[in-house]
C-alpha cells in the first residue's frame, strides 16, 4: 500500500487543527499584541465541557458542542475582563501580560485536572465512519474538522472585512489609542475579540476530543502548535497563521515518514527555530 | 462664549515643565492659533486636553458645567472633541475609505456586529473624502499614501467625526500649495459652522490669515495672547522666536 496519500491526508488534518488554534490566537494577538498563553487551555475547557455534558449528563452531541463552544468563548471573555483589562488600564508591559497569561493557563489547567482527573478521555461516540479519498482514509470527525476550518475562515474574513465591528477590530489592532479618540470602545471590542477567538479555540479542543481525545494538558501542546504556525506564517496575520499551520502539518507528517512519530515535536520546534533565525517576520509580513 | 477652558493645567516630564500652570479659554466660532518655539509645549497641551497624556494638576472645563480633573482618550469623542497629530496617525492597514468609515461607526458594538455600513455612512464618507481630494484613492491602503495625502486623510477623519472642538497640530507642515488651500478652506468652513478650532502652526502668514485669536507659549508657560496682529508684533514674542 502506498503511504503517501495517507500522509497527505494526515498533514491536511493536522494543518486544519493547527489552523483553528492559530486563527483564534492570531485574532487575539493582532488586537492586543501579546502572546495569550491561556489560549490552548480554553480549547481544553471546550473539550471538557462537551465531555461533561454528553458523558455525565447524557446531553445529545450537537447541543453539547454548541454549549461547549459558547462556554469556551465566555471563559476567554471573562479572563480578559477580569485580568487583562486591568493590566491594559495600567499600561503593563508585554512581559507582565505574558506572565499573567501563564498564570491563567496554569490555574485553569489545574482546575480542569481537579474536576476531571488527568486521565486521557475520548469524546467519540460509537465506531467512527470512515471515507476513502485518493487512496487515504479520513474519518467523519476529520471531515467535519476540515469543513469547520473552511467555514471559520470564510466567516472571519467576512466579519473583519465588511462589518462595522470588523472595521473597529482592525482599527483597534492598527492604532489602539487613535481608535479610542475616534470613539471606538476598544475595551469592548477586545472583549468581543476574546470571546470570538476563545470560542474558536473551544471548537478546536472539542474536535480534537472527538478525533483523538482530551486531557487537561492538551492545551499547551495545541497552543504551541498554534504559536509555531502563527510565527511561521506571520504573527498577527490571520491568513498567515493558516498558511503556517498547513505547512507545519505537512512538515511534521512527512518528517516522520521514515522515523518514529516521537520526532514530531522536535521537528516542529526545529522548524520554529529555523524561522526565528532566518525569517522572523514569517511567510506573510503584516 | 468659551466652549473649552483650562484651569492651571500642568505637566512635567522628569525635570522639564512641558506645560506649566496654563489657564486658557477657547471660543466657539473662532480659530485660535497656538504658537511658540519648538519644545514650548504646544503638542503636549493638546495631548493633555485630548487625554493622551494625563495632567499632573489643574482642570478642564467644557461648556458651562462639565469640570474634569482627568480625561481619557475614549472620553473625548463623547465630549465632541477631536484632533490630528503632528506625526500623522492613521489606521495604516485599512483602506482610505475604511479610515473614514470606521469613525462613522455607531458606538453600539452589538448592533455593529453583523451590520454593514449604511448608505448614509458611505455618502458622508464620500463627501468628506471628496472635500480633500482623496475619493479616487479610496481603495488604497493608508500606508501607501504620500505624506501630504496622509495629512489630508487624517484631517478628513477628524472632519468626519462631526465634533464641536477640533485640535489641528501643524496640519500645513510639509504640504504643497494646492493641499494648503484645501486645508485652509476646511478650517474656515469648520469655524463658519460655529465650531471651536485650535490650530498649531509655525508659519506666521498662515496664523495671520486664519486665526481670530492667538496664544503664544514659551517654555511651557503662556507668554502672550490676543489678536494676532497685536500679539505677533510684541517684542517679547519676537524675541522668543528669535532666541530659538
Ligand atoms: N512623552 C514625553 N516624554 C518626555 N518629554 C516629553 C514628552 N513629550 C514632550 N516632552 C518634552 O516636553 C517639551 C514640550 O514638547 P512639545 O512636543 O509639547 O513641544 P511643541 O511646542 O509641540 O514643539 P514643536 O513645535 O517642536 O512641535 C519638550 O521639551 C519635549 O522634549
Ligand atoms: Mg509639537
Amino acid at each position: 500500500m502506498d503511504i503517501i496519500p495517507q500522509l497527505v491526508v494526515n498533514s491536511i488534518i493536522a494543518g486544519a487543527i493547527y489552523s483553528m488554534v492559530a486563527l483564534g490566537f492570531n485574532l487575539i494577538y493582532g488586537t492586543t499584541k501579546f502572546f495569550n498563553l491561556a489560549h490552548g487551555t480554553v480549547a481544553a475547557i471546550g473539550g471538557y465541557t462537551v465531555f461533561y455534558l454528553s458523558k455525565s449528563l447524557d446531553f445529545p452531541v450537537l447541543p453539547s458542542v454548541i454549549v461547549g463552544v459558547l462556554f469556551a468563548g465566555c471563559i476567554g471573555y471573562l479572563v480578559d475582563k477580569s485580568v487583562f483589562r486591568a493590566l491594559r488600564k495600567k499600561k503593563a508591559s508585554g512581559m507582565v501580560f505574558l506572565v499573567a497569561s501563564l498564570g491563567v493557563m496554569t490555574a485553569l489547567q489545574a482546575l480542569v485536572a481537579i474536576l476531571f482527573s488527568s486521565q486521557f478521555q475520548t469524546l467519540s461516540v460509537g465506531s467512527a465512519k470512515v471515507y476513502q479519498v485518493f487512496g487515504g482514509v479520513i474519518t467523519q470527525v476529520q471531515a467535519i474538522i476540515l469543513l469547520c476550518v473552511l467555514l471559520i475562515m470564510a466567516g472571519l474574513t467576512l466579519l473583519l472585512r465588511f462589518t462595522r465591528f470588523g472595521k473597529a477590530v482592525r482599527a483597534t489592532s492598527d492604532e489602539e489609542e487613535v481608535a479610542k479618540i475616534v470613539g471606538i470602545n476598544t475595551n469592548k471590542i477586545i472583549g468581543r475579540v476574546f470571546f470570538l477567538g476563545s470560542a474558536i479555540a473551544g471548537l478546536s479542543g472539542i474536535l480534537v476530543g472527538f478525533d483523538t481525545g482530551i486531557e487537561p494538558a492538551m492545551g499547551l501542546s495545541l497552543l504551541l502548535k498554534g504559536v509555531i504556525a502563527s510565527i511561521i506564517g506571520g504573527i498577527g496575520n490571520v491568513y498567515g497563521g493558516v498558511l503556517g499551520a498547513f505547512l507545519l502539518g505537512f512538515i511534521e507528517n512527512f518528517g516522520i515518514w521514515k522515523i518514529s512519530g516521537e520526532w514530531k515535536d522536535a521537528i516542529a520546534f526545529g522548524v520554529l527555530l529555523i524561522f526565528l533565525l532566518f525569517r522572523p517576520q514569517g511567510l506573510i509580513k503584516k | 462664549m468659551p466652549t473649552l477652558e483650562t484651569k492651571s493645567i500642568s505637566k512635567r516630564f522628569d525635570s522639564i515643565k512641558a506645560v506649566d500652570n496654563v489657564s486658557l479659554s477657547f471660543e466657539a466660532g473662532k480659530i485660535t492659533g497656538l504658537i511658540g518655539p519648538n519644545g514650548s509645549g504646544k503638542s503636549t497641551l493638546i495631548n493633555l486636553l485630548t487625554g493622551f497624556v494625563p495632567y499632573d494638576a489643574g482642570m478642564l472645563v467644557l461648556g458651562e458645567t462639565t469640570r474634569l480633573s482627568r480625561v481619557r482618550p475614549y472620553d473625548i469623542a463623547t465630549y465632541d472633541i477631536t484632533r490630528t497629530f503632528q506625526d500623522v496617525r492613521l489606521f495604516e492597514q485599512m483602506s482610505v475609505l475604511d479610515n473614514v468609515l470606521v469613525v462613522l461607526t455607531e458606538r453600539n458594538v452589538w448592533s455593529a456586529l453583523f451590520e454593514k455600513h449604511k448608505t448614509y455612512h458611505l455618502e458622508k464618507a464620500k463627501e468628506v473624502l471628496e472635500r480633500v481630494g482623496l475619493w479616487e484613492k479610496r481603495n488604497q491602503l493608508a500606508v501607501n499614501l504620500s505624506y501630504g495625502q496622509r495629512k489630508l486623510l487624517e484631517i478628513a477623519r477628524a472632519v468626519a467625526m462631526d465634533a464641536n472642538i477640533y485640535f489641528f497640530d501643524e496640519p500645513f507642515a510639509g504640504l504643497f500649495p494646492e493641499m494648503r488651500k484645501v486645508v485652509t478652506s476646511v478650517l474656515k468652513e469648520l469655524r463658519n459652522k460655529g465650531n471651536t478650532v485650535i490650530l498649531v502652526e509655525h508659519n506666521m502668514d498662515i496664523i495671520r490669515e486664519l486665526s481670530d485669536y492667538c496664544v503664544v507659549m514659551d517654555s511651557g508657560s503662556l507668554l502672550a495672547q490676543g489678536k494676532p496682529e497685536v500679539v505677533l508684533s510684541r517684542k517679547d514674542v519676537i524675541e522668543a522666536y528669535l532666541g530659538e
